[in-house]
């Protein structure tokens, strides 16, 4: 018999950033009543599984949470996360063929520093799975593509210098919308030049173009990458209805580019049309992922025809697509001296604002370009709320298969830090060892964690 | 204060009769083709001496709507169905006549598609047609708004004046339009049956004087009047397990975390007590391969039992889940378990020299004496008990949760005592509670449990009620009832407050004169509805019952003669 589709359903219907927000409890209360009158947890081909907490580890092997983990997550962000790994579980297993986390809350803006909520969200819930399914199933090359209408920013983040996730993002142009970012020129840094691609999309884009997309550079480059495992970033606010984004996909559009894209799991990010949008994207998607019919799954106000795309528009997000897929094609003979210039680190600058929080983030980010691995990472973070003292830190990430040379340095960084007096928090974050260590100046002490 | 409780199973209908907390007497006798004999017969045996007019309550418990509905000795239904967009229309398949008519409605309960009427009345008149009789119509959401369903209804009513028509609204109001069509098909198609079994039942009493409320077990462990029981058929199915397992609990001290193991003839049925209260499965009832509404208590049947037959194939003894006959020790054709446990001295049942005939059989070829392979095959069955119950646990930790404090709760428990009841008991349960690292109970009065079960059933009434503030009404579940609600400022206590009327009213109307004092809030959950960061409605969904339990624990009062 054919494997099953595995869902968790999470919609914490108890959680909510605030009572008007739209991350509230009411978020998948009607898709919840779509999908539970139509029966699709009694389907042969769906298992329903139940979710789990993730360990504050999980969280510790991707991120930097200041000042540490707990302060950042609510048991609802473990959850989802936790949701997550169940079903990366049991796809790696083979007991499920694909798994979709219909969970809340939302992961792709968090980087990989944590000062606060950005973008709604606290933890990167793919970046969290894919860390633990390199480190616990040993799985080597990870596709993320992120079909939210929001640049996946905070996944671009945490993987830009990693060659072996590869991140495609393709989303509503950062000039209109937030966070602002996401454009055809962020191509991954020099330890990883065209793992990172973007597809920035003008206003009014829809399903037509969202093919082309798929076709032309998500299909082909997922082919010649050949990953171990495909995760989609599942955000639904790329919908005509969506009051955030100002897309015109369609339920069906969404379901044709899941059964293209054929991903191991996808993880639900955004999406805030709940009524006229979610429940019919989320059944679509749920069907699509099981190989089922979902040409019934019609929104009510849709009719085939509603929607014709702006030739220009469309035409633009064309010559996008076949420039990254130049780019992609070359990427391994491209001057990497030339775009990043010469010496043993690069260094990117960054301003990160925090919109749920309030919360300015100063960030200097070295990676070091080693020949013999992907080079460890050096970060330099102040973060800073209304009149409150910034807080600053230096983090340190060792890379899974780091070399005994950026072992070395790496640790070296690590120890100096802590003897400084400008740093609040010194952070390890080793990979390789799968070792967390979180060093607090003014008590003096030192926490770790060990999966 | 004499209670009685009947079982009417497939094979042996049970009764016994309570006087404060002590079994007085029980009976068993066989099942008859004529309902109403078996019933005086066991009645008889029970109250020997007894005054009818000195009974208090008489509850039954039966696998008579089970049986109907896996023989499929039912009348045909036939399904109006309004589905509208969502799944792909293919998935509709019961085995039956089935017309689709186009129209829909929304998880709101607004209108998104109108009823088609001229595809409504070419519906009609092929499902006429057909020739059936017994006709279910059901929409999707139709909880939420039920006009389309009541108006297919009336329709097929004023064409069809003999059509006996049922409303899925009105049969369930849980989310979950297969299940709905299902459980309101099989509703449809036993009511008739239904309706004789409840006047046999009342002819049986009053002929012997007893005049006494008599109540029905459903298979969440409540009861029902039985007078009203026949607008709700199919709550009645796998009341059998539910007596088994309330008979267990009122017979074992309160509190405790067991399992029951019901092992019969051919299957073995399993059931968890969690600290002291029976656990109620998070889905519908299956039956028959039909997934219906039907709340019912988390039962597993196993396809083992004391007759299964066991037979050696190549360097291997397997157990299979048929039955050809009693044990060969009871003349049988074929080695079986209950073999076994007699040339192990487990049993006194059947001929001694010919249960060891049949383990020799089974373990000659593989050089095993008559006693190793009698332990091989206990082995077999313990194992393949204890892995089930073992499953059912960790199913149970697994069910889904859908909020915080659900997930944070979840606990894991183990059975601290294996209960035993049914003809096959004795002789495994000591083994498995050994595997299980828990105690061994086989309880007095084991078999005639059920009908202990059964006897100290209470009635159980449950009201889940939905508001809409913005769509301006509200839905009672278990009655199909909406109503207009003009209130924009309808609070929290106000809605609990009418969930609590109406548990109130649907005690009146079952002729519970029980006073709703305790009103237990399962769920109580606000959305605030916010359109462009105003708040523009609540929706409330507040979930409330009556105590669950039984009327007392055997021998916790009294001595038991
Ligand atoms: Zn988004
Ligand atoms: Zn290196």
């Amino acid at each position: 018999m054919e494997k099953k589709t595995g869902l968790i359903f999470f919609p914490a219907f108890d959680w909510a950033i605030s009572p008007t927000h739209p991350e509230r409890e009411e978020r998948l209360l009607y898709t919840r009543d779509q999908i539970f009158e139509e029966g699709v947890m009694d389907l042969p081909q769906i298992r329903e599984y139940a979710p789990r907490l993730a360990s504050l580890h999980d969280i510790a092997r991707v991120h930097f949470c200041v000042p540490r983990v707990q302060s950042q997550v609510t048991e609802a962000h473990l959850i989802a996360a936790g949701s997550a790994l169940q079903l990366g579980d049991a796809v790696v297993s083979g007991d499920i063929k694909n798994g979709f986390a219909m969970v809340r809350p939302p992961g792709h803006h968090a980087m990989r520093t944590v000062h606060g909520n950005r973008g709604f969200c606290n933890i990167n819930n793919e970046a969290v799975l894919v860390d633990y399914l390199r480190r616990r199933h040993g799985l080597k090359r990870i596709a993320i593509i992120d079909s939210d209408v929001h640049h996946g920013d905070g996944t671009q983040d945490i993987f830009y210098h990693d060659p072996d996730v590869l991140f495609i993002s393709f989303h509503q142009d950062g000039r209109t919308i937030f966070p602002g970012t996401g454009f055809s020129h962020e191509l991954g840094g020099p330890q990883a030049y065209g793992t990172t691609l973007n597809v920035p999309m003008p206003p009014g884009i829809g399903d037509e173009t969202l093919e082309y997309i798929v076709d032309n550079l998500i299909v082909p480059v997922i082919k010649d990458f050949k990953p171990d495992f495909i995760i989609n970033s599942a955000g639904q606010d790329n919908h005509y209805s969506d009051p955030l984004g100002s897309m015109r996909f369609t339920a069906r559009g969404y379901a044709d580019f899941t059964r293209k894209l054929n991903p191991d799991m996808a993880v639900l990010e955004g999406g805030y049309a709940i009524e006229t949008a979610l429940p019919y994207l989320n059944l679509a998607i749920i069907l699509a992922l099981a190989r089922l019919d979902y040409s019934y799954v019609l929104e009510p106000d849709y009719w085939p025809g509603r929607f014709t795309e702006n030739a220009e528009r469309a035409s633009k997000v064309h010559r996008t697509v076949d420039y990254l897929r130049d780019v992609w094609e070359k990427r391994n003979s491209a001057d990497i001296d030339n775009i990043f210039g010469k010496g043993d680190f690069y260094q990117r600058k960054k301003f990160i604002y925090y919109d749920t929080d309030y919360i300015e983030e100063e960030q200097i980010e070295k990676v070091k370009k080693c020949s013999n691995c992907i080079g460890y990472l050096l970060i330099e973070s102040r973060g800073e709320r209304g009149y409150r003292a910034p807080v600053r830190i230096l983090a340190v990430t060792v890379p899974f298969a780091a070399c005994e040379a950026c072992q070395q340095e790496a640790y070296d960084a690590y120890h100096q830090a802590k003897k400084k007096e400008q740093y609040d928090y010194v952070y390890m974050q080793d990979k390789s060892l799968d070792t967390c260590l979180n060093y607090e100046r003014d008590k003096n002490h030192e926490w770790s964690t060990e999966g | 204060m004499l209670f009685i409780g009947i079982d009417v199973g497939g094979t042996f209908t049970d009764a016994v009769l309570l006087d404060r907390g002590c079994v007085r007497a029980s009976a068993k006798v066989q099942t008859k083709e004529d309902l109403l004999s078996s019933l005086l017969e066991a009645l008889d045996k029970a109250m020997k001496g007894v005054s009818g007019d000195l009974v208090e309550r008489v509850v039954l418990s039966t696998t008579m709507i089970t049986n109907l509905i896996v023989e499929k000795k039912y009348d045909p239904v036939g399904l109006l169905l309004i589905p509208g967009p969502g799944l792909s229309h293919q998935h509709y398949q019961f085995n039956t006549g089935t017309y689709i008519i186009p129209g829909a409605m929304d998880y709101r309960g607004r209108e998104i598609i109108p009823l088609r009427r001229e595809q409504m009345e070419n519906a009609i008149m092929d499902l006429a047609d057909d020739g059936y009789k017994n006709v279910a119509v059901v929409g999707k959401f139709s909880s939420r708004n039920n006009r389309h369903e009541k108006e297919v209804a009336a329709r097929l009513r004023w064409n069809y004046p003999d059509c006996q028509v049922e409303m899925g609204h009105q049969v369930a109001g849980q989310l979950n339009f297969p299940r709905r069509v299902v459980s309101t098909m099989l509703t449809c198609a036993t009511r008739e049956k239904y309706e004789y079994f409840v006047d046999s039942v009342i002819t049986a009493l009053s002929q012997r004087g007893i005049d006494a409320p008599v109540f029905i077990l459903k298979a969440d462990g409540g009861t029902l009047p039985l007078p009203c029981s026949t607008r709700v058929p199919i709550e009645t199915i796998f009341s059998g397990p539910a007596a088994s397992t309330l008979g267990v609990q009122a017979l074992t001290p309160p509190g405790e975390t067991s399992v029951v193991v019901d092992i019969g003839g051919t299957t073995t049925d399993l059931a968890l007590i969690l600290s002291g209260s029976p656990l109620l499965a998070s889905k519908g009832a299956a039956i028959d391969d039909y997934l219906t509404h039907v709340r019912a208590l988390a039962v597993k049947s196993v396809p083992v039992g004391g007759d299964s037959i066991v037979e050696r194939v190549g360097k291997e003894i397997i157990i299979y889940s048929e039955r050809l006959g009693p044990p060969y020790c009871q003349g049988g054709p074929m080695p079986t378990p209950t073999d076994a446990l007699r040339v192990l001295g487990l049993t006194r049942l059947g001929d001694k020299d010919r249960a060891r005939e049949a383990m020799d059989s089974l373990g000659a070829p593989l050089g095993m004496s008559p006693g190793e392979a009698a332990n091989k095959v206990c082995n077999l069955v313990i194992d393949t008990i204890s892995a089930e119950i073992q499953l059912m646990f960790t199913q149970w930790e697994q069910e889904p949760a859908y909020r915080v404090w659900e997930v944070l709760e979840k606990r894991k428990e183990r059975p601290s005592t294996v209960v035993g009841v049914g003809g096959g008991a004795a002789g495994f349960i000591s083994q498995i509670a050994a595997t299980l690292g828990a105690y061994p109970v086989i309880p007095p009065y084991a078999p005639v449990a059920n009908a202990i079960g059964a006897a100290v059933a209470l009635p159980t009434l449950e009201v889940t009620l939905r508001v809409d503030t913005e769509q301006g009404y509200y839905s009672i579940e278990e009655e199909g009832f909406q109503e207009a609600l003009d209130d924009a400022n309808f609070t929290e206590q106000q809605a609990l407050d009418l969930a609590s009327k109406w548990l109130g009213k649907r005690a009146d109307k079952y002729g519970l004169n029980q006073r709703i004092e305790d009103v237990e809030i399962i769920r109580r959950e606000v959305f605030n509805m916010v359109r462009n960061w105003v708040t523009t409605g609540k929706i409330y969904d507040i979930h409330v019952q009556t105590p669950r339990g039984i009327l007392g624990h055997i021998g916790a009062g009294g001595e038991i003669k």
